[in-house]
């Protein structure tokens, strides 16, 4: 008898899991909240150069033709009974289910930043959003620009960074930097998160002028004045904000309720991908909190591992992250690492840039699981966990 | 019967979660803090003992102890006393 699959979630995670059980074993169910799918990265872009690049495809056509597709939003998983709801009213029982909701943007814990982000725009939610960004940012002639992360966790760490050094870019390609200040807050000691890529970062954000703020958690924000206070009690005032919201899982009923942890994601086993106190649950990419970075590439990584377990050899995931990072003016870099090798430092160039946007072109064919052969062979040569591969680096600067 | 209150105790397990989990983790356990509070932070990353002597000296809170125990985990506890 064919196992029931329940995917919840077609983002990066879901999509990819779902095509890649199949059909003689599997009979696979994908409930996700909207029937289009957005490939958020490209968000970046139409925010810092007013790309045109279309981002969102309809996620029918991103699915095989055997996985039965829902439109609706889930409301409720019954883990002891398996059970899963919906908005709409469905009731989903399933045998294995694997959660793969995301991270959604919640401006809501922070004064004033729904409003600051209404009205300036943002580069980590919608299109539109991104859109009204880049409007912001084409409407701005000289004064002071702050932008960063309101709390720690972020949707894929390097882009607040990439942010600032685009911002950066656009300002002295349109002659305004000279009339323009560029502050780069984080709630963290130094500029990037992980202390052997900030050896990397921090050179190129003093060489290009931009100051930083550490340890500023964002309190609340004067949506009038444009005045951020962090819980540390500094203050940065500016013209335009630039700001990444606080992120959220999705809101989804629990039974047992103690699977969320307080920012709403679920726990879960950071080796085997099991949903914690269950047997026949697991979670992949943004949703879960695995103590990694929140990335496609993680999502991806981690739908495999699934998808092998659930076809009987159990597999483990090992924490591997691999994230491009554009560091502007045609040059870029990777942050890689795993649970037991640490973000190794990799030296700027313009290949890695090349490479960046490589992979964006081809994410809707990695989505199909047609690329796995490639791909696979890439992250393997890359593993920062490889003696090649870590000898080539060299030990961690300030180890 | 022992009337003394004891502080709420927060623990925070960055066990297993190298940097900058342990920073994250104390981040955001800070943001959910009151004044009076305290903070045990558990972490296996070395570099968590810099990264919370930097944070207490930057917000003002105090770490009351920073040990490391026989199996690696380093135990750090902090005072909230400014948020
Ligand atoms: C600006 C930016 C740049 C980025 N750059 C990179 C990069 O260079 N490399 C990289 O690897 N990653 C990057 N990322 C991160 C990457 O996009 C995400 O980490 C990835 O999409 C996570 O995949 P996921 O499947 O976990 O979640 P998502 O892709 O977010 O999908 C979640 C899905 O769940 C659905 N859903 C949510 N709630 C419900 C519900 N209640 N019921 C039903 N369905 C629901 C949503 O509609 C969505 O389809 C970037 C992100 C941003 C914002």
């Amino acid at each position: 008898m064919r196992q029931r699959i329940v995917v919840l979630g077609g983002g990066t995670g879901g999509t990819m899991l779902a095509n890649s059980l199949d059909r003689r074993r599997f009979e696979t169910t994908l409930v996700t909240a909207s029937t289009t799918h957005l490939f958020q990265p490209g968000l970046l872009y139409v925010a810092f150069k007013n790309a045109g690049t279309p981002l969102v495809r309809d996620e029918r056509g991103l699915l095989a033709r055997h996985v039965h597709l829902v439109h609706d939003t889930v409301t409720s998983v019954d883990l002891t009974h398996q059970l899963v709801e919906t908005a709409g009213g469905s009731r989903l029982a399933y045998d294995r289910l694997v959660v793969a909701t995301g991270i959604q943007t919640d401006p809501s814990g922070i004064p004033g930043l729904a409003d600051v982000v209404g009205r300036v725009g943002d580069y980590h939610s919608t299109v539109s959003q991104a859109r009204l960004l880049w409007q912001s940012l084409d409407r701005f002639r000289g004064g002071t620009i702050a932008l960063g992360q309101t709390t720690p966790i972020c949707k894929c760490p390097p882009s607040p960074i990439e942010g600032i050094l685009l911002a950066d870019e656009l300002l002295r390609r349109r002659g305004l930097r000279e009339r323009s200040r560029l502050v780069f807050f984080t709630p963290y000691p130094r500029p990037y998160p992980a202390e052997p890529m900030n050896h990397v970062v921090e050179p190129i954000l003093k060489e290009r002028g931009i100051e930083v703020a550490t340890f500023f958690d964002v309190d609340r924000i004067d949506p009038e004045s444009f005045t951020l206070t962090s819980i540390e009690g500094d203050v940065i005032e500016c013209d335009l904000p630039i700001l990444v919201p606080p992120f959220t899982g999705a809101p989804i009923a629990y039974e047992p309720a103690g699977v969320l942890d307080e920012s709403r994601f679920v726990r879960t086993d950071p080796r085997t991908l099991r949903v914690r106190g269950t047997g026949t649950a697991f979670a992949i990419g943004d949703a879960t909190s695995l103590p990694t970075s929140k990335s496609g590439v993680g999502a991806h990584l981690e739908a495999q591992v699934v998808a092998r377990t659930l076809r009987g050899s159990p597999a483990t995931f090992a924490g591997r992250t691999h994230c491009p990072f554009d560091l502007a003016h045609g040059r870029g870099t990777f942050v890689a690492g795993t649970y037991d090798a640490p973000v190794v430092p990799s030296p700027p160039s313009r290949l890695k840039h090349v490479m960046k946007a490589t992979f964006a072109r081809l994410y809707w064919l990695s989505l199909r699981g047609t690329l796995d052969p490639a791909l696979d062979l890439y992250f393997r040569l890359t593993d920062p966990a490889r003696p090649r591969w870590r000898g080539l680096r060299g030990p961690h600067p300030g180890t | 019967m022992d009337t003394t209150t004891q502080p709420p105790r927060t623990l925070v397990d960055s066990r297993g979660s190298s940097c900058p989990g342990p920073i994250t983790d104390l981040s955001m356990a800070y943001r959910r803090s009151t004044v009076g509070d305290v903070i045990e932070l558990w972490a296996t990353d070395p570099g968590v003992k810099s990264d919370a002597r930097a944070w207490s000296q930057k917000t003002g809170n105090p770490i009351l102890s920073l040990d490391e125990r026989a199996d690696g985990t380093i135990v750090v506890i902090i005072e909230i006393k400014r948020r």
